[in-house]
């Protein structure tokens, strides 16, 4: 990441761009909606899985990708706005796809408010899981179809990839920054799984504790009592 | 279970809703009421500004969610308030209650949407230059409005604050039905455009898949 990271201050400006020299903020931006848009789907899958089998551990999964996704969308309009500001001298320019993405983002941080307010897991579980896939087909729209109707007007630059305009070095850095955020974002992902599921495997032995009648809260302070018939 | 079975069921709920909405008028009467202020208000506040089409499409639409976002949710909130919903999850399928509480929620927002359109068109001086379109895109966008909020009342039916948690979670999946609405709706004012009916279609589009995919998102969730 380190040496990607340099080298793409060293890269040759990006002649397609107003400013070439301050646009190499596009080399951050671009992984980060695709990293994003993946994680949602994924959060998607999941919560479906969820639903079909009430396999907790697949809803450590979605919250998983919610997080991750979440923070990549943040990434992504923040890199947005440097970008924007370079551009066209403002932070925030209505653009269509600016505004698309940030109703995007509010949408998946309803997820998080959703999942604040039941305080019992599997009713949490179940419903966030429903929001999500709701949720999906709405932001897959924002996302991809409504910046690209005809009557939508839009800065953002669109046909820069598709066209091959991003050649020769610069094209080289824009690639292994992907592949490197792509694996940063697995590592991550990987990581926050293994921290929801031990949580959830504590949990489910906090449960079998207090089935068995030797919870926690009874090893220390509360002793169990017995009454009998005996004088 | 049968199509006559469904049907009956869903008509049982529909009627239920009904019977208690003329009972006691409640939600016809708050979003109503909420609808008329928000558009007098709006009145007010462009008093002294030419009003165009663009302009009055944008802010029918956001009088008609905010009214549907106050009302909608509540067929499912009243329920768990009033401790019927148990009785409900006995009684009933929750593909029935879900279509039962839909139709009710869709009939309930068009005569909203339909009673604010007239209100609008009068106050804001503007003319409806294609009335086809006009009512297209206030019927379609009622139907998805009315399918996403009725979803989103079932989520948030059992949780903690859940009144101001219907309206949270609601406004963001309308978003994007208000985009098909504001354009074709701009179209129909005569601001220009010419594809006002494939938006027209594209709201339907999004209205039936709603109604497609509640029921099923809604049965995992309603006897949770």
């Amino acid at each position: 990441m380190g040496i990607a990271t340099i080298w793409s201050f060293h890269i040759p400006p990006a002649m397609n761009f107003q400013n070439p020299q301050l646009a190499r903020i596009f080399v951050w931006h671009f992984p980060c909606p695709m990293i994003a848009v993946s994680l949602l789907m994924l959060s998607a899958w999941f919560s479906f899985r969820y639903l079909r089998t009430h396999d907790r551990a697949w809803d450590e999964r979605a919250l998983a990708s919610q997080e991750l996704a979440f923070i990549f969308s943040v990434l992504t309009m923040l890199t947005g706005m440097l970008f924007s500001k370079v551009m066209w001298g403002a932070w925030w320019q209505q653009d269509p796809r600016q505004t698309s993405f940030l109703m995007v983002l509010v949408i998946y941080a309803t997820y998080f408010i959703l999942r604040g307010a039941f305080p019992d897991a599997e009713r949490r579980a179940a419903n966030t899981a429903a929001y999500a896939l709701a949720a999906i087909g709405p932001a897959l729209f924002l996302i991809f179809v409504f910046p690209r109707l005809p009557q939508i007007q839009s800065f953002h630059p669109s046909d820069t990839i598709m066209k091959g305009k991003l050649t020769g070095e610069y094209g080289i850095v824009v690639s292994i920054m992907v592949v490197l955020m792509t694996i940063l974002s697995a590592w991550l992902y990987r990581l926050r799984i293994r921290v929801g599921l031990l949580e959830l495997e504590k949990e489910k032995s906090y449960e079998r504790m207090d089935a068995r009648g030797g919870g926690p809260a009874s090893s220390g302070v509360v002793r169990r009592i017995s009454v009998s018939g005996e004088n | 279970m049968s199509n006559s079975n469904w049907r009956t069921e869903i008509g049982a709920v529909l009627r239920k809703e009904l019977i208690t909405e003329f009972r006691t008028k409640n939600g016809l009467l708050t979003s109503g009421l909420f609808g008329f202020v928000t558009v007098v208000t709006l009145n007010l506040a462009m008093f002294s500004v030419s009003k165009n089409a663009d302009m009055a499409a944008g802010l029918y639409w956001v009088a008609v969610l905010f009214a549907s976002i106050l009302a909608l949710p509540r067929t499912f909130l009243v329920e768990e308030d009033q401790g019927t919903g148990d009785l409900l999850r006995l009684i009933a399928q929750p593909h029935s209650v879900f279509w039962g509480k839909a139709l009710f929620n869709l009939l309930l927002i068009l005569a909203i949407g339909l009673g604010l359109s007239g209100l609008f068109v009068t106050l804001m001086e503007t003319k409806v230059v294609y009335a086809g379109l006009f009512f297209g895109s206030i019927v379609t966008g009622c139907a998805s409005l009315a399918g996403a909020v009725t979803l989103c009342g079932a989520l948030v039916a059992r949780a903690a604050n859940r009144f101001a948690l219907a309206a949270a979670v609601s406004a963001p999946l309308l978003l994007s039905i208000l985009s098909f609405g504001v354009s074709t709706m701009r179209t129909a004012l005569g601001a220009g455009g010419t594809n006002g009916w494939t938006l027209v279609m594209g709201a339907f589009c999004y209205a039936v898949v709603l109604f497609a995919i509640g029921p099923w998102i809604f049965a995992a969730v309603w006897k949770k």
